[in-house]
């Protein structure tokens, strides 16, 4: 990471690589006499051409491509495509496959949550490079983070064979749904589980974050009887209110300015943020109980509205949320008498967002005649946020100008990392031009 | 070279033999579990009966069947409520003898000093319910391999001996079983504690030994009575049926010799193109032992384990060593799998490797059949099909005896089915295929198909293709006629028990195939698929037209026509026989074909049929050459080395080479 | 596996060097230096590094994990003594970078379907490069990407490979020990197949008629599609002499699948590697240059495809009422 210096008052701050996010990002600001000229998250992975892989595939391959996208969230990719050709095809899956889904988002959501607050996020806070050197000073938090994780992880494998690119998920339900015994292993650790993020909610709330108060615009899907995965509508804190296939009419896709990368905007080009502290906001009254009386009791509701570095409390109560409602699915589970329901294809357009661990995602495709993909379009949550987080660089700056330069470039990185980005997600997004420089 | 001595004694005494109500079966089940066993039997998971735990009956299999094929098993419903109504699945009973992964012993390394230590193996008390004949046979096979030669692998005769086997009598059979090939069922007779033979509403049940005595004197006592004559009798019955069912798919004279002859033959190259070498029927077989140890170690490279996995010659790495593989290409993996399970075993242990399971088979997942693969490999000594030969009546050159025609059909404008009625008894049991010479004094002798056999005489339907045919068609109910015969081989029949038969006839070629008919229709559940396909030239020279409604609607038997030309009444198909087929789905994989007509078609027609899979082997042809003795004395029909009159008319495409068709022979 | 045989072939090359770290690493001298990058892939492969929860903490007593960007903010150019290698090369970038890591590394170990075969985004090697650039990004001349993504191997040599998208956390551990610890790691060379039966699943290819590609795959996945009713997709990649063009074959002999869709099957994760990539071009290339299904083709897969019935096991369990609807849309 650089810090030039040009002049007293013109600043450029770089962090060639970010690190402890999910891929290969660099990000740059540049300050003069005060005033930001560039604040620009940069992606540079490599471009891997999803949108026209998938062209020609049937609907099951498209399934088992997109999760490919991203060895973070592949649950994500999988539910926005599935539920998206469900809703062409007309397809009703039987109620048990519906709470299989939902148990296999929670268990995404555990162990990417897990991951962050622990491996990625807490060491931010509490000054180390990385969660192993954390761990030599506090081995028990580690590995609280760590058991979390693995029983996210296991979720993932008894519902689709491994956690990172599950196989399972099909068109019409599930390739094979588990038996009751199958997730009896899952009780106890959950259980454990359970406390162990109580735990957690109660040591991130304890953290100090920098203050840097805003609002931004928040959207997420919201559906009055549960915590959002699947379903609902897509909702914003400016009172948009869509169903899942609709993100494009109140949303799109610009070119930014002085680059060659997509961001998303809504319509009339305000950018807007995505992700757990927004769906706490939105989406408070259908947490689980037990996680809405935590939440209750750190009191913080404002504070994740309002502070991003707050994200980390967010994504404990989701945690917990996740761990909860798995806990109940496995309770109440009673194999489908269909684990896969029939169905044809049909021509049209099928889209559907649905809640990634780092916000909505949405799928769009263009279904031909014979039931193959013939356009597809996919808009990662980190590329939404990227507007919201770059309008945050820029209110940031004023913060930074006056710290030594290692400090200052840390402290944007810290930022950043608030946001969980995920990077492999957001490849579509590519600015190649500055990556020249 | 030994062979299993088979002896099936009568057994139709009643006594000691039991009755168990289909409920009882959950008394049997508790009964052992309360004698601390873990019972392993049959249940339906993903689309199979598979073993496993079972903890009560309930959990076992209810009015389930199974349809298996080369690379192919469903489950089927059946219409009774059967607990054992279908054959053996992908499980074999090797699991729980003999299990897929072991550890046998731990290490240690501190500094210099190294230990071992053996891993202690507590097999649990197992119970093992449904056991088939050819399962029996399978651990009568592992006993010799694993626990019978100067070394015996302990584990393994711990678990064997602690088994308690409930065997059962297979009242059904598959196209994959062989078991009557191999002499390893389907009778179970020894080697089981109790035997269950499932009738309608229950199961006639033997004691097998003092084990299955005790739990029948003890814990069983009040859910049996003793079993009535009828249901003794209806059991044997079942089981003898069954045996009906399955045939000889696989000649096993000689195979050891014939099989290790062949080391050469470039046929395992060519199965090597369609094998895969995954190993699936390795690790599916009951017998195969082949396996690997593999080592792991923590990271401080102190304590190790060594765990043993079943794995299969059909591993590239295998027969590896330093300098590369000693079976690198796959046919010589394939070569290794059959030449051992059928032949080497026998040197090695002096039994088959095989039991005749037919899970290779079924769990190939491209369908390899290792009986078709055998046949073609080391085919039978005789390669023509065996004639069961009748002795002809007048079978010097031209002695004849008389038979009276009793009723005549006009089949079409020049064909006659004249039904013969006084001639010698030796007719009517005669073989499907055979012919008879025909005289009428001042013609010359013909040769003509039996086209049908009657319980005192024969049929045969005849064209008036010249001069004697039309002064044979001309014959009138009180006629008389000279016959020598009957003469020839004939369609090997017994080869389509179990397998999908198709028929292609043109023509008065329908003739010689028509006792096939009859005969297939009379057995009809021993066959797969059967299908005809008939070309004529008009419609109105279609042989037994309403003859064929019968066989299409009653019999069982899929019949499609074609004509070469045809008016506007006809709605049927216009073409050559072979375009029939080509469209049609089935696969060859698995069929036997019997093909008669003009030579041309049977050309073309074979030449399909391999397109489809049937391989030479399966294809039989009869051909017509000019005949004049009918005994292989005249000369007149030889085709190269044949005589077709005396070897023939029925011959197999691989018999016959590249000499069939080719001009000038 | 041509990348196996570096370390065994030159024996002690692989061998000493490991046992060197391994044994030091007890007797207190540094542990072997590890390294973890990435090319054009979705982090999966590395991310299963980090969900090796239980062995995480105790790997790095043995390993000092010395650059792994996704993990921690220490950074280091190297040298390494190991080097994990995620991803296929796909840029200019990618294509220096790679030859100077290797300069960098004393064992280069790629991981995953992308670094090993080219991944998923190898599938447009059969197509039109600057027409796939064109059709997702807006000014495709600005898109650094090469018109081939392409395995490690074919630029560099390779020591070890971990196969699969993504990698098997228990090959990974495997490795780790056998690095550690100096003996030759115990990765099997065998099909699928062989786990599937060692661990009692139905065939889904004989029992369902569903295309499977474990015959031709490399294990080391634990079978895990036909152990979730499915056929195996050859995430893992050819093993040793797969016969691809014999189950192609008899794929498309009994009828039910058109050349197009049977070359569609390896069409997939490791569709780069040969045999799988002359499979694909023999059948039509990727992207259906022969359209017209055969007899029985599915449009669009629907499920169950007609005449593969699936014998539903739903059919042997007892009925049970459904439970009433939930409105989807949350209205
Ligand atoms: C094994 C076998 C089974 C047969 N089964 C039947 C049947 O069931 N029904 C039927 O209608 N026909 C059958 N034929 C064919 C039948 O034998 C001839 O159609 C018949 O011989 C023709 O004789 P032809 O004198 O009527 O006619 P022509 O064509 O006039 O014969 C001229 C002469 O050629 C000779 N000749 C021509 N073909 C043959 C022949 N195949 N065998 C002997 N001599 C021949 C004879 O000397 C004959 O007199 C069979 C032939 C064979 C070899
Ligand atoms: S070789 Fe095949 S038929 Fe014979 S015992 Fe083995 S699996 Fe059964
Ligand atoms: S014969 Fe069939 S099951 Fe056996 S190795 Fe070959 S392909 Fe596999
Ligand atoms: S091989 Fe698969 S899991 Fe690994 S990085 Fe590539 S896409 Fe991701
Ligand atoms: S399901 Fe696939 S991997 Fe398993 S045995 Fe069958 S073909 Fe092999
Ligand atoms: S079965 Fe095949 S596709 Fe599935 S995980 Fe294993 S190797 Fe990959
Ligand atoms: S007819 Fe005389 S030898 Fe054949």
């Amino acid at each position: 990471m650089t810090a030039a210096e040009s002049g007293t008052r013109e600043k450029i701050y770089e962090v060639d690589e970010l690190t402890r996010v999910e891929g290969e990002g660099s990000l740059v600001l540049h300050v003069r006499k005060g005033k930001v000229l560039e604040a620009r998250l940069r992606i540079f992975e490599a471009p891997r051409y999803f949108e026209q892989i998938v062209v020609e595939r049937t609907p099951d391959e498209v399934i088992d491509i997109v999760a490919r996208i991203c060895g973070i969230c592949p649950v994500a990719y999988q539910m926005s495509a599935v539920h998206a050709f469900e809703d062409l095809f007309g397809v009703k899956v039987d109620p048990e496959v519906r709470a299989l889904r939902r148990l296999l988002y929670c268990g995404e959501w555990i162990e990417s949550h897990a991951l962050h607050i622990y491996l990625l996020h807490l060491p931010d806070f509490l000054g180390y490079d990385s969660a192993i050197a954390l761990a030599h000073d506090d081995r028990p938090a580690v590995e609280r983070g760590l058991r979390m994780k693995k029983i996210g992880n296991r979720i993932l494998e008894i519902l689709g064979g491994r956690p990172i690119h599950p196989v399972s998920v099909r068109v019409g339900g599930f390739s094979r749904a588990p038996r009751r015994a199958d997730l009896e292993p899952l009780r106890a650790p959950l259980a454990a589980a359970l406390e162990d993020a109580k735990e957690t909610v109660k040591l991130v709330a304890g953290l100090t974050a920098p203050e840097f108060e805003r609002e931004p615009r928040m959207v997420a899907l919201h559906h009055p009887k549960e915590y959002p995965y699947n379903h609902g509508h897509i909702q914003s804190t400016d009172g948009v209110d869509l169903r899942p296939s609709d993100w494009d009419r109140a949303f799109r896709e610009v070119q930014v300015e002085g680059s060659m990368a997509l961001h998303a905007r809504t319509k009339d080009g305000a950018t807007y943020l995505l992700g757990p502290a927004s769906r706490i906001t939105l989406d408070a009254e259908q947490l689980h109980p037990i996680a809405r009386e935590l939440l209750a009791e750190t009191g913080m509701a404002d504070a994740i509205r309002t502070n991003i570095y707050w994200s980390v409390l967010a994504r404990a109560i989701e945690l917990t949320h996740a761990i909860a409602e798995a806990i109940d699915i496995v309770d109440g589970y009673r194999p489908p008498i269909e684990s896969r329901v029939a169905w044809t294809p049909k021509s049209g357009v099928a889209a559907w967002s649905t809640e990634a661990p780092r916000g909505l995602l949405f799928h769009r495709y263009e279904i031909d005649g014979r039931g193959r993909v013939s356009a597809a379009q996919i808009v990662p949550p980190t590329s939404q946020n990227q507007g919201a987080i770059e309008d945050d660089l820029r209110r940031f700056a004023p913060r930074i100008i006056d710290l030594p330069d290692d400090e200052a470039t840390l402290r944007l990185e810290q930022l950043i990392r608030s946001y969980d980005p995920c990077i492999s997600c957001a490849t579509h997004f590519l600015d190649v031009r500055i990556l020249r420089d | 070279m030994m062979t299993i001595e088979v002896t099936r004694p009568e057994r139709t005494t009643t006594a000691g033999r039991w009755y168990l109500e289909r409920a009882g079966l959950d008394a049997l089940v508790a009964a052992l579990r309360e004698d601390g066993r873990t019972v392993i039997g049959p249940t339906v998971a993903d689309g199979a009966v598979v073993l496993a735990e079972i903890h009560s009956s309930a959990e076992m299999p209810h009015a389930v069947g199974d349809v298996q094929g080369p690379g192919r098993y469903r489950l089927t419903k059946r219409d009774d409520a059967r607990v054992f109504g279908y054959v053996v699945g992908p499980t074999s009973w090797k699991r729980w003898v003999f299990p897929p992964d072991v550890e046998l012993s731990t290490g240690r390394r501190t500094g210099h000093r190294v230990e071992f230590a053996p891993t202690a193996s507590h097999p649990t008390k197992l119970a093992f319910v449904g056991v088939r004949a050819c399962e029996l046979a399978a651990f009568g096979v592992q006993d010799r391999v694993l626990d019978a030669g100067p070394f015996r692998d302990a584990d393994y005769a711990a678990r064997r001996e602690s088994a308690f086997v409930v065997a059962v009598q297979c009242t059904t059979a598959e196209l994959t079983c062989f078991c009557t090939s191999m002499g390893t069922g389907p009778e179970v007779e020894h080697g089981f504690d109790i035997a269950l033979t499932e009738l309608d509403e229950g199961f006639l049940l033997d004691v097998g030994s003092p084990a299955g005595q005790e739990l029948v004197d003890g814990k069983l006592a009040s859910a049996l009575r003793p079993a009535t004559p009828v249901e003794v009798y209806t059991a044997a019955a079942d089981v003898a049926a069954t045996r009906a069912r399955i045939g000889d798919p696989l000649p096993t004279a000689g195979l050891h010799d014939r099989l290790l002859a062949q080391l050469d033959n470039p046929r395992w190259a060519q199965v090597a193109e369609r094998c895969i070498t995954c190993g699936n029927c390795t690790l599916a077989c009951p017998t195969c032992f082949c396996t690997s140890v593999i080592q792991k170690t923590d990271m401080e490279g102190i304590a190790a384990t060594n765990e043993r996995a079943w794995d299969s010659c059909f591993s590239p790495g295998f027969a590896r060593v330093a300098g590369g593989s000693f079976r690198s290409r796959p046919r010589d993996r394939y070569r290794q799998w059959l030449t051992h399970k059928f032949g080497t075993w026998w040197d090695q242990f002096g039994t088959t490797g095989c039991v005749g399971c037919g899970r290779c088979i079924t769990w190939c997942p491209v369908g390899i059949d290792v009986r078709e693969e055998l046949m073609a490999i080391a085919p039978p000594v005789a390669l023509s099909p065996e004639p069961i030969r009748v002795e002809p009546v007048a079978a010097s050159f031209n002695d004849f005896v008389v038979a009276q025609v009793v009723a005549t059909r006009q089949e079409t404008a020049d064909t006659v089915t004249l039904t013969l009625a006084g001639a010698d008894p030796a007719f009517s049991k005669g073989n499907l295929g055979q012919f008879a010479m025909v005289a009428i004094p001042g013609f010359p002798p013909l040769p003509i198909s039996i086209s049908r056999f009657t319980v005192d005489g024969i049929e045969l339907t005849i064209r008036g293709a010249g001069p004697a045919t039309k002064a044979m068609t001309a014959l009138k109910v009180g006629d008389q006629l000279g016959l020598r015969g009957p003469l020839g081989n004939n369609w090997p029949i017994e080869r389509a028990v179990g397998r999908d038969l198709v028929i292609v006839s043109g023509g008065i070629g329908l003739a010689p195939l028509r006792p096939v008919i009859h005969a297939l229709a009379a057995d009809r559940r021993r066959f797969g698929d059967v299908r005809l396909y008939y070309g004529a030239r008009t419609p109105a020279d279609i042989l037994y037209r309403e003859e064929m409604e019968r066989w299409a609607s009653r019999g069982g038997i899929e019949v499609h026509l074609t004509v070469d030309r045809a008016g506007p009444e006809w709605e049927g198909r216009v073409g050559v026989v072979t375009q029939l087929f080509d469209q049609a789905t089935w696969e060859g994989a698995n069929a036997i074909a019997f093909v008669c007509g003009p030579e041309r078609m049977m050309q073309a027609t074979a030449n399909t049929l391999a397109g489809r899979g049937v391989t030479p082997t399966r294809i039989f042809v009869t051909l017509e050459r000019h005949m004049e003795c009918g005994i292989g004395l005249c000369g007149h029909c030889q085709m190269g080395k044949y005589f077709v009159c005396r070897d023939g008319p029925v011959f197999s495409l691989l018999q016959l080479g590249d000499t069939f068709g080719r001009e000038g022979i | 596996m041509a990348a196996m045989a570096h370390p065994t072939e030159h024996g002690h090359g692989g061998h000493a060097h490991s046992n060197e770290h391994g044994h030091a690493a007890r007797g207190g001298t540094p542990r072997p230096r590890v390294a973890v990058v990435k090319f054009a892939s979705c982090d999966g492969c590395q991310l299963t590094i980090l969900d090796l929860e239980d062995l995480l903490l105790e790997l790095s007593e043995h390993f000092e994990i010395v650059d792994f960007p996704e993990a921690s903010s220490a950074r280091s150019n190297g040298p390494y003594d190991v080097l994990f290698v995620e991803g296929s090369v796909s840029t200019p970038d990618h294509l220096r970078r790679i030859g100077e890591l290797r300069k960098q590394a004393r064992v280069l170990v790629t991981i995953g379907a992308c670094a090993t075969s080219g991944g998923i985004q190898a599938l447009r090697n059969w197509a039109d490069h600057d027409a796939y650039r064109a059709a997702v990004y807006p000014t495709p001349e600005f898109v650094e990407s090469l018109a081939r993504a392409t395995p490690i191997a074919e630029h560099v040599p390779v020591d070890f490979e971990l196969r699969g998208c993504p990698i098997s956390p228990d090959q990974l551990v495997e490795l780790l020990t056998a690095l550690v610890t100096g003996r030759r790691p115990q990765l099997r060379d065998e099909a699928v197949c062989m786990e599937c039966k060692r661990r009692g699943v139905v065939c889904v290819m004989s029992a369902q008629g569903i295309a499977c590609l474990g015959q031709v795959t490399q294990t080391g996945c634990g079978a895990i599609c036909p152990r979730m009713g499915r056929g195996c997709y050859g995430c893992f990649g050819p093993r040793e002499q797969a016969n691809a063009a014999g189950l192609a074959r008899y794929l498309q002999a009994s009828g039910e699948r058109s050349a197009e869709e049977v070359g569609q099957l390896f069409a997939g994760f490791t569709a780069y590697s040969e045999p799988f990539r002359s499979t694909i071009t023999d059948l039509g290339g990727t992207r259906g240059a022969r359209r017209t299904g055969g007899a029985g083709h599915v449009a669009g897969g629907a499920y169950p495809p007609p005449g593969g019935a699936a014998t539903g096991r739903a059919s042997y369990l007892p009925g049970r009422p459904r439970m009433e609807g939930i409105d989807d849309d949350g209205r």
